[in-house]
């Protein structure tokens, strides 16, 4: 019973705070909202490149394009050779045939048709190869580069390392950007608690005259920063879900990869925002409770 | 009592206050008398010396107990130090809220304290609306949420007119006599040589004199 007195008083003072100096706590929700706007759209990004990461490793990891007329058995034998490569999972082959009709389908997968202009196009046979070791692809094509048999290899290590490359770079630029708000962040809520002590400074004298606890005369202030950073959580949850659907194309048109995040990170995201926004607000409050109570008795 | 800043307060002062009594503390501006009152709440811990309140021992007092301690004590001051934005009956209810009272006890007990000073007419007044002598009197309520059993009021008629302080002590008085330790910081001495109560001077941080309330016959 008293500590439910003690809940609900420092709750309503924490509400009766944010709104007393509502310039002050809008202002720090605001950057609230931005840092976790900035957070939201980097997890995004990265588990999306992730995931077309994955793909490309999924796909065939090497592609050996064959000499022209070869017969079916020296076919056959070169794929049991290929087979037995340490690292080589499975091997496919693909005649020029096949190799057409994929090209014509993949133009009709973007709406349009294959127009040859009346010349015959022709396609290479191939073997793909895919691998159970990612790393096993250098050891594969440099093995198929010197035979005879194949006129040229192919490999997605390549396309694989330069969108590594691209996921480590927006990686490091967007936490350090993330980092530099989220100290802009602290330093807005230290403030807007610092005011709110101050703007108390009056209620706090009296409370200790007349025997309120410490506890009684922090937690007021500490749940006010949390409540900047709740308040900033949740608009950015409700951003977040609202552009869910319009981002997921619109990312697979700029990185022309499939970069599916799947609605379970939703979730996960969520909750996160929602733990970084409390965390921060709690942090700044109780910096300040700590640095602009604690002097006085 | 030595402040940080090396100026002596207080030394070599030397108090027993039985408990029920109505003590005085007299002095001119500057002697300590609000120095001595910090010490028994322990808004200051004495660089030497000791002190006992209420069966406390202040200087081994952890800082958790203090609140516990401040209970113990009402205290009013000069300046009243009434919130501005809060009516009569929420200055006093806001003592026991910060306190964690319940609810029902805050119901209770604001209106039997607004009675005893006489201000249950003014209980949704605000401070700017009240004569000094009535924000005094809100002010005494609020220092007797917790039926304290001492009652220290530093200078509290020093913002009144003559008529207003006699009514003030005559509450004074009047808890008192409800069994509460009363020490009244004053240097109005005209209620002092009135009174014939025990009487503390203070002067340049020394007690000057110490006079019981029968030896008390002598004029200043
Ligand atoms: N916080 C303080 N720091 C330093 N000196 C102080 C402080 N408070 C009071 N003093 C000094 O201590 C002496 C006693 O002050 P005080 O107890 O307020 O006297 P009184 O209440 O009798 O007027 C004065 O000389 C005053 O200047
Ligand atoms: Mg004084």
């Amino acid at each position: 019973m008293p500590f439910v007195r003690f809940i609900g008083f420092s709750i309503i003072r924490a509400w009766q705070g944010f709104w007393r100096n509502a310039m002050m706590s809008l202002a720090a929700t605001a950057t609230v909202i931005l840092m976790l706007v900035l957070l939201s759209a980097l997890l995004i990004v990265i588990t999306g490149l992730n995931s077309g990461l994955e793909f490309i490793e999924s796909k065939v990891a090497v592609t050996a394009q064959l000499e022209d007329g070869l017969t079916d058995a020296a076919v056959a034998t070169l794929t049991r050779e290929v087979e037995a490569v340490p690292g080589v999972a499975s091997v496919e082959y693909v005649s020029p045939a096949a190799a057409m009709r994929r090209l014509e389908e993949s133009y009709r997968e973007t709406g349009q048709e294959l127009d040859t202009g009346g010349a015959t196009i022709r396609l290479f046979a191939s073997l793909e190869i895919s691998l159970d070791d990612p790393d096993a692809s250098g050891t594969v094509s440099a093995e198929l580069t010197d035979d005879p048999r194949v006129e040229r290899v192919l490999t997605k290590q390549a396309e694989y390392d330069t969108l590594l490359g691209i996921i480590n770079v927006i990686r490091t630029v967007g936490l350090v950007g993330i980092g530099l708000v989220g100290l802009t962040v602290l330093f807005m809520i230290i403030n807007t608690i610092r005011i709110a002590v101050y703007s108390r400074a009056n209620e706090i004298e009296i409370m200790r005259l007349v025997g309120a606890s410490d506890s009684f005369i922090r937690w007021p202030f500490i749940l006010e920063g949390i409540l900047c950073g709740l308040v900033g959580a949740l608009v950015t949850i409700v951003l977040v879900a609202v552009v869910w659907d319009p981002i997921q194309p619109a990312m697979v048109t700029i990185f022309q990869m499939p970069t599916a995040v799947s609605a379970r990170f939703l979730t996960t995201l969520s909750v996160l925002l929602l733990a970084v926004g409390l965390g921060v607000g709690a942090l700044g409050s109780w910096i300040s409770v700590r640095s602009y109570l604690s002097a006085a008795r | 009592m030595t402040y940080p800043n090396g100026k002596v307060a207080l030394a070599d002062v030397n108090v027993s206050i039985q408990g029920g009594d109505f003590v005085f503390l007299v002095g001119p501006s500057g002697a300590g008398k609000s120095t001595f009152i910090r010490l028994l709440i322990r808004e200051q811990v004495p660089t030497a010396g000791n002190v006992r309140v209420a069966g406390h021992d202040l200087l081994r007092m952890r800082r958790g107990q203090v609140p516990g301690l401040r209970r113990r004590i009402g205290i009013v001051f000069q300046d009243f130090r009434l919130l501005p934005n809060k009516t009569v009956w929420e200055n006093v209810a806001f003592a026991l809220d910060v306190t964690g009272s319940p609810r029902a006890i805050v119901r209770q007990r604001v209106p039997q304290l607004l009675n005893l000073v006489g201000l249950h007419d003014h209980a949704h007044h605000l401070p700017t609306q009240l004569s000094g002598g009535e924000q005094q009197r809100t002010a005494i309520a609020r220092a007797l949420v917790h039926d304290p059993a001492i009652l220290i009021a530093d200078e509290p008629t020093g913002n009144l007119d003559p008529v207003t302080s006699w009514e003030i002590i005559q509450l004074l008085i009047q808890i008192n006599e409800l069994g509460t330790t009363v020490l009244m910081a004053t240097h109005n001495q005209e209620i002092v040589n009135a009174m014939r109560r025990r009487v503390l001077a203070l002067e340049g941080g020394q007690l000057v004199r110490d006079e019981a309330a029968a030896a008390y016959e002598r004029e200043y």
